[in-house]
Order: structure tokens, then C-alpha cells, then sequence
């Protein structure tokens, strides 16, 4: 009562009291698919910086001699090129073990014309043109070609991009249901407590005060619920990212959201109670003109 | 200070319940609203406490034509009328003390200021020792003076109630009409709704008699006192 704000809404537990549990659930679902979308983002990142930093040259000739040398001739021209940190042949039993999935454990013997592979490493930095090197490697080897990974990782993006724009969509439309939520309240508080509304009016309260006192009111149902939201949502992420910690380093891994990192999680019950309080406000403000 | 002329009110597309009302209210006048049940006395007082603009003619709230006034302006003018309701409208989860401490408040009052004020008013009205109860603790007669209590906290220019004597006994009705009688001595202009025709005639102020919605001026053409 004497507060800053005029309180003059008793306290008493009513038709409000579920709201702070309903805000807590929509929080929890808005924190999920911000942390989906944070954790994909971040996992894709580190995909294409990896990706990107590798690329592999294939010779892909079948007479055995002409792939020796002109793997050596490619190899040469690399290891010539500026912005390439590494370039190395790899074995042929490296190569067999990766072929090995489709055509089984073959001997090495086994006079398959298998390409000669070239690992290269990039200069983190590096801002070379593949299309350019493919066309010189070609001048110097014929059967080079480039795998640049380009083609699988725009499949990638184009996945992470579609499921970050769900996760957006989720996000808006949770927090639209929040506003619906407490606009729907805020009127049911208003029904309530027209009687008291109209005896502040007529005691001379500025739209102001009774603004005010709603205000007050929603701003706590706001940070219960957002706390609520965040906490359960929290231990939710934790328990997801020990288990993704158990993967290892990973592909699943990487797209899982990490304990690091999840500092915003502590904005969002400001968040929410900043997004009821002015819903609230709003809906009063207009609620009060309507009356004398 | 008041002045109706020609006023028609009704809600919505309903029929008129207030017919070309016509009465002026001088400062520091004391009148008495009668009529019977449905004659439009609470519509009357809604208009008077500012519940309600009129359907239709002119109403002067101290100097100023209310069909101009905007709604912005509206709590100031309310600030200087106080209100005592018949069922008391007291807020049930404040104390005695905060009920009528609210129009300082809502006023801007520090904390001082309403603490003097309402333990003074408090003391006047004889409740000085109920100060921390809350509504659901007191009597009629008590929480009737609390209203009144607050009604006259903000010391309003203009003091409308409405049937302050219809929920409590004889003796209690004195008392609350010799409060009302000593407020309009120091010159609050003063209208009250009533049934009881005791205190009417004890008083002996002017009347407005409202009958199916028209006022009749039986005491004299023009109310004032």
C-alpha cells in the first residue's frame, strides 16, 4: 500500500494465479527452440570451417603409371600454391579403408584402379579460387578433380537454415500466445476489479495509477513465470548437453547446445516480464479510455 | 457552483430516466435529494459525482460546461467532490486507516501529510481506536463513518451521498446527518439522497424531489440555501 505504487488490487490469490504457470510453459518452449536455433547455428559453423579448410584432389586415371605421375605433377603445383598450408598423398591402405564400407576389406593387390587422393590443408585465411586451381591442375594432370565438399555442405545450410527459421516461427508465435495469454487475463483482472477501477475513478485516480497498479501486478506474474520457464528449460539443456559431452566430439555432438555459453538464458525472465508489463499497460490504458 | 439546466440522461437506447433536470447548487448549500424508489435519485447523483455526462443539456461543474471537458481533466474535478456510498464501497483488503487515506494518495500526499490528516478525521468521526481494522470487522454504523471518512479527507467542495442513513439505526443516522451538518458549516455544498423523512424534517434543508425522472421544487422555485 505504501510503495511508490498506489496497490490498490489486493493481493488475495484469483483467477491470475495460473497465469505466472502458463507463462512459465510458453518460456520453456521459447528457451528450447532459442537454444535450437543458437546450437545449430554454432554446429554448422564449426562444420563449415572445418569443411572449408579441407579440400581433397582426386586423380582419377586407371593406368597406375600415369596416376603416379601425374599425382606427383598435382602435387607439385600445390605445394607451389600460395594459401595451402599442406598437401599430402595418402596411402594407398587409407585409401582402401575408405572405400572399404562399399567393397569390403580388399587386399591392396587386389588391381583395383582406385584414385590417388591428395589431402589438402588450407591457410585458415585463405581466399583461394577452387574453380581456377581445378582449371591449372587439370593443365598439369588430366585426370585431377577438386572436392571442395560444397555440394553436401549447401545440403547442410539449407537443412540448418530450415530449421532455424522454424525454430524463429516457433519462437513468434510462442510469444504471441503469451501476449494473447496476458491480454486475456488482463481483461478478467479488469472484470474483477471493475468495482474498485470505477471507486479510484471516481476518487480522482489518474488512468495513470490504476495503469500502475497492474503494472506491478504483471510484472510479478511475468518474472514468477519467467524464472520458472528458464529454470525448468535450463536443467532440460543441461541434462541434453552432458549427454551430448558422453558423445564425444561428434556430429550429433556439435549441433547440441553446450553448458558454456548459456549466460542470455538469465535475460529471458526480464524478458517475459517486460513483455507482460507491457502488454498489460496496453490493455488497460486501452480498457480505462472506454470508461469516464 | 453546480448548475443543470434542461438535463436528459438514459442508458443506451433505453427511455430517459432523468427529464429536463434544471437546479443549480450554490456553495456552501445544503440540499436533500427525495423521491421514490425508481424516481432516478442514483442516476441523478451519478451525474453529480461525475459517474456519467448527460444525454443531453448542460451541466456547469465550478465554472466549467462538463460536455467540453475532456476526459483528461476529469480527476481533478473529481478530486473536489466527495462521494459516500449506501453499501460504503470500502476496499475489504485495507485498513480503516488506508481506505481513508486513499484520496490524499491518489492526491500525492507524502506519507506524513496522510498520516496526520487521517488519524485527525479518524478522531472526528469516533473511530480512532478502529484505525487498523479492516471493513469486514466493522459495523454498519462504523464503516458508514469510514466512508464518510474518506469522502471528506480531500475537504471536497462538493459532498453527494446516497442514502448514508439507509444501513444503520436511528441513533447512528443522527450522528452520520450531524457530521453531514457540521461539514456544511464549513462550507461544503452538500447533497443528500434519503428515504428518511425524520431527518428530512429535522434538518429542514431544501429539498430536490425527484418523481419519474422530473424534480419538483416543493421548498423554493430555485434550490439554494
Amino acid at each position: 500500500m505504501w510503495g511508490r505504487t498506489l496497490q490498490f488490487l489486493p493481493n488475495a490469490k484469483d483467477r491470475e494465479g495460473l497465469l505466472p504457470w502458463v507463462i512459465g510453459v510458453m518460456l520453456f518452449l521459447c528457451t528450447l527452440a532459442v537454444a535450437s536455433a543458437f546450437a545449430i547455428n554454432s554446429g554448422v559453423a564449426r562444420w563449415s570451417s572445418g569443411l572449408t579448410s579441407n579440400i581433397t584432389v582426386q586423380i582419377i586415371v586407371a593406368d597406375e603409371a600415369a596416376r603416379t605421375q601425374q599425382t606427383e605433377a598435382a602435387l607439385r603445383l600445390l605445394e607451389a600454391t600460395p594459401g595451402i598450408v599442406s598437401a599430402e598423398i595418402l596411402a594407398s591402405s587409407e585409401v582402401m579403408a575408405l572405400v572399404s564400407p562399399w567393397l569390403g576389406d580388399l587386399p591392396l593387390d587386389a588391381g583395383l584402379p582406385v584414385p590417388n587422393l591428395i589431402d589438402i590443408t588450407l591457410e585458415p585465411e585463405a581466399n583461394i579460387n577452387i574453380q581456377a586451381l581445378g582449371e591449372r591442375l587439370r593443365a598439369t594432370a588430366a585426370g585431377a578433380v577438386i572436392d571442395d565438399h560444397q555440394a553436401w555442405l549447401s545440403q547442410i545450410l539449407d537443412l540448418a537454415t530450415m530449421i532455424q527459421v522454424i525454430m524463429t516461427a516457433v519462437v513468434f508465435m510462442v510469444i504471441l500466445s503469451t501476449i494473447a495469454i496476458v491480454i486475456f487475463g488482463c481483461r478478467a483482472g479488469l472484470a474483477t476489479h471493475a468495482d474498485s477501477i470505477e471507486i479510484m475513478h471516481l476518487m480522482g485516480a489518474e488512468d495513470r495509477v490504476i495503469c500502475h497498479a497492474f503494472d506491478l501486478k504483471y510484472l510479478k506474474h511475468g518474472l514468477k513465470g519467467g524464472i520458472l520457464g528458464v529454470v525448468l528449460a535450463g536443467i532440460t539443456l543441461w541434462l541434453t548437453s552432458s549427454i551430448a559431452t558422453d558423445l564425444g566430439e561428434g556430429l550429433v555432438s556439435s549441433v547440441l547446445p553446450s553448458n558454456n555459453g548459456n549466460v542470455w538464458l538469465l535475460l529471458l525472465p526480464l524478458a517475459a516480464a517486460g513483455l507482460t508489463t507491457i502488454t498489460a499497460r496496453l490493455t488497460v490504458h486501452r480498457a480505462l479510455q472506454d470508461m469516464m | 457552483m453546480i448548475t443543470f439546466e434542461n438535463v436528459g440522461m438514459r442508458y443506451g437506447m433505453g427511455a430517459e430516466i432523468l427529464q429536463d433536470v434544471s437546479f443549480s447548487l450554490e456553495k456552501g448549500s445544503f440540499h436533500f435529494l427525495v423521491g421514490p424508489s425508481g424516481a432516478g435519485k442514483t442516476t441523478l447523483l451519478k451525474l453529480l459525482y461525475l459517474a456519467h455526462r448527460p444525454s443531453r443539456g448542460l451541466v456547469n461543474f465550478f465554472g466549467k460546461d462538463l460536455a467540453t471537458v475532456d476526459r483528461t481533466e476529469l480527476p481533478r474535478l473529481r478530486r473536489r467532490i466527495g462521494i459516500v456510498f449506501q453499501d460504503f464501497r470500502l476496499f475489504d483488503h485495507l485498513t480503516t486507516f488506508e481506505n481513508v487515506a486513499l484520496p490524499l494518495r491518489i492526491k500525492g500526499a507524502t506519507k506524513n501529510q496522510v498520516a496526520d490528516h487521517v488519524e485527525e478525521l479518524l478522531s472526528w468521526v469516533g473511530l480512532e481506536d478502529r484505525m487498523h481494522a479492516k471493513p469486514a470487522t466493522l459495523s454498519g454504523g462504523e464503516k458508514q463513518r469510514v466512508a464518510i471518512a474518506r469522502a471528506v479527507i480531500n475537504k471536497p467542495d462538493l459532498l453527494v451521498a446516497d442514502e448514508p442513513t439507509g444501513n444503520v439505526d436511528p441513533e447512528m443516522s443522527e450522528r452520520l446527518m450531524h457530521l453531514f451538518v457540521e461539514l456544511n458549516k464549513i462550507g461544503t455544498t452538500t447533497v443528500v439522497a434519503t428515504h428518511d423523512n425524520t431527518l428530512v424534517e429535522a434538518i429542514g434543508a431544501p429539498i430536490l424531489s425527484l418523481d419519474k425522472g422530473q424534480l419538483k421544487l416543493p421548498n423554493n422555485d430555485k434550490a439554494g440555501h
